[in-house]
This record gives C-alpha cells, sequence and structure tokens, in this order.
C-alpha cells in the first residue's frame, strides 16, 4: 500500500512511518510531498492537513493511528508519549526522552534526504520500542 | 536589511465554547507569537513554526472556526525589526523573569534550591524556543541558572 506524507519528516512524521511499516502495512511504500494536492490519488495520507491520520483533539499523528489501528502495546503508548511531548512540546507527559529524539530527527533531516531520514531512523524506533517494552517488563530501567 | 519570510495565521473562533479559546491562546504563548491583531498572529517562518500553525489552523477549523495559514514579507525593514523587537521585548522580560528567580534561590536550602533549579531549566528551555531574535538577556539567564546548578554542586553531600 502506498502511503503519502509532507517532505522533510521530524519526529512524528518518522515515528508513524516506522509504525506503519512494523505494525500495520509490512509492504509500505512512502510517497513524501510538499504540498496535500501532490499526494498521489491511491496513496493514504498522514501527518498533513486534512488527512484522517493526523492530529486531533490535541493527539499528535502517531497517537491518532495507535487509536485508529487499535494498537494497544504498552510500548507503543509510551513511544507515542514521548513523540507527542518532542512534536508539541506541550509537556502533556512526563517523556524526558523528547527534546532528544526531537534533536536527533531534525540533525539527522539536516545531513540526509528524506528516504534515508525514514530508513535510518526505522531502526531506532526498533530499538526504542524493545527498550520501553523491556522497562514494562522490568518495571524498571533496562540495562 | 533584506526582511525574512513569516508564517501568518488568520483565524475566527466561536466565542463560546471557551475552551478551544483558551488552548490556542496557550498554544500561540507557548509559540512566541506575535499578536498582529485580533485573530492575526505571525512567526518567522521554519518548518517548525509553519507546520506548527498549520496544526493550530487545524484545531480551530475542528472547533468550528475559521483558520488560513499564510507565508509574507513585511511589506518594510522597519516594519519587520518592530514585531521582531516587540517579540524579543517579551522574551527578555521572561529571562529577567528566570535571573531574579535564580539570584533569589541561592539564598535558600539545599533542597529547595534544587527544586528550583529543575523547574527553572525546563522554563529556560522553553523561553529559548521561542527565543527567534535571540534577545539580549539569554546569556545571562543561562548563567542565572547555570550559578544556581554550581552553588548546589558546591554543597558537601
Amino acid at each position: 500500500m502506498k502511503w503519502a506524507t509532507r517532505s522533510a519528516p521530524h519526529v512524528d512524521r518518522t515515528a508513524c512511518a516506522w509504525l506503519i511499516a512494523r505494525f500495520i502495512d509490512p509492504d509500505a511504500r512512502f510517497v513524501l510531498v510538499d504540498d496535500a494536492d501532490e499526494v498521489p490519488a491511491d496513496a493514504t495520507a498522514f501527518d498533513m492537513r486534512g488527512a484522517e491520520l493526523s492530529h486531533h483533539d490535541g493527539d499528535c499523528s502517531f497517537e491518532t493511528f495507535l487509536r485508529r489501528y487499535d494498537l494497544d502495546d504498552p510500548a507503543l503508548w509510551a513511544i507515542a508519549r514521548i513523540v507527542h511531548n518532542a512534536d508539541l512540546d506541550d509537556e502533556r507527559y512526563d517523556a524526558p526522552e523528547a527534546p532528544g529524539l526531537d534533536v536527533l530527527m531534525r540533525g539527522l533531516s539536516m545531513v540526509r534526504d528524506d528516504a534515508d531520514v525514514l530508513t535510518l531512523s526505522a531502526p531506532m524506533y526498533d530499538g526504542l520500542y524493545e527498550y520501553l517494552k523491556r522497562a514494562a517488563l522490568l518495571g524498571r530501567e533496562p540495562a | 536589511m533584506a526582511v525574512g519570510n513569516w508564517v501568518l495565521l488568520a483565524y475566527r473562533l466561536p466565542r463560546e465554547p471557551s475552551t478551544p479559546r483558551i488552548a490556542l491562546w496557550r498554544a500561540l504563548r507557548r509559540l512566541g507569537a506575535a499578536q498582529l491583531l485580533d485573530g492575526l498572529v505571525a512567526l518567522p517562518a521554519d518548518n517548525r513554526t509553519r507546520e506548527q500553525l498549520e496544526w493550530l489552523a487545524e484545531t480551530v477549523l475542528e472547533a468550528g472556526g475559521e483558520a488560513t495559514v499564510w507565508i509574507a514579507k513585511p511589506g518594510s525593514a522597519g516594519q519587520e525589526r518592530a514585531i521582531a523587537e516587540r517579540m524579543q521585548a517579551d522574551v527578555n522580560a521572561e529571562y529577567r523573569a528566570l535571573i531574579e528567580q535564580a539570584d533569589r534561590a541561592r539564598d535558600t536550602p539545599v533542597g529547595a534550591r534544587k527544586r528550583t533549579l529543575s523547574r527553572l531549566r525546563r522554563e529556560l528551555r522553553r523561553v529559548r524556543r521561542r527565543d527567534y531574535f535571540p534577545a539580549r538577556d539569554r546569556g545571562l539567564a543561562t548563567r542565572a541558572v547555570d550559578a544556581l546548578a554550581d552553588s548546589i554542586e558546591q554543597v558537601p553531600a
């Protein structure tokens, strides 16, 4: 399936792309566009104005995805809190990882093109997911 | 001096309910947006500010209001300077308040100092995020908070 979002992806869009590829659509292909009008007719848009899979009621797009696809994995919701704080900067959650992740993604997008950013950020989210999953199982910070 | 690009949000929200109005006001304040007129705010344009105002436009629409986002250039360098200086002054007042709190905290017990330090660091980070035209006392505020941290380090455990 084809998915479209705005170019220059930072934390919310990279996290959504990772979520789609790992949990929603293993055959996902991504198209990055500069304007909503450039979204191909056969693509599902996300994290763009007017898209259904976007910011809603104070949620960032990643949170919207979790709700729409009934993903209730606590480790994914832990990532959601980090992404939310990094993206909206409203300090709704206690997520000290957020400013660090935000800077990493912004920096990455300065030195690599969009496709590379999605490719390189995916294993970082794999790692974040694994870490948070172990943290939830152990009830403490994993070594 | 060449003028830069600004991103503008023009909006109108129903007077009631007041919750979306307050949420919008808070978000604009957090971003440090300049209020040009009632229902028109501006920020220097970059990827982040543009995206943030686009999301706010969406929330205005979801709340039954009207909103459009524009990329614009000020008509003159003087006009841009006036807005930038006003934004700078607002941010500088926030730095001054931080400096005062940091200085005052140095005379408090070490436990209270630690709590104040983490609060001031968070606040400093917030203010720096909306400091688009580095305000005069940015460095002073950073040093005042660092000095508070140093004063805690020097206390024997």
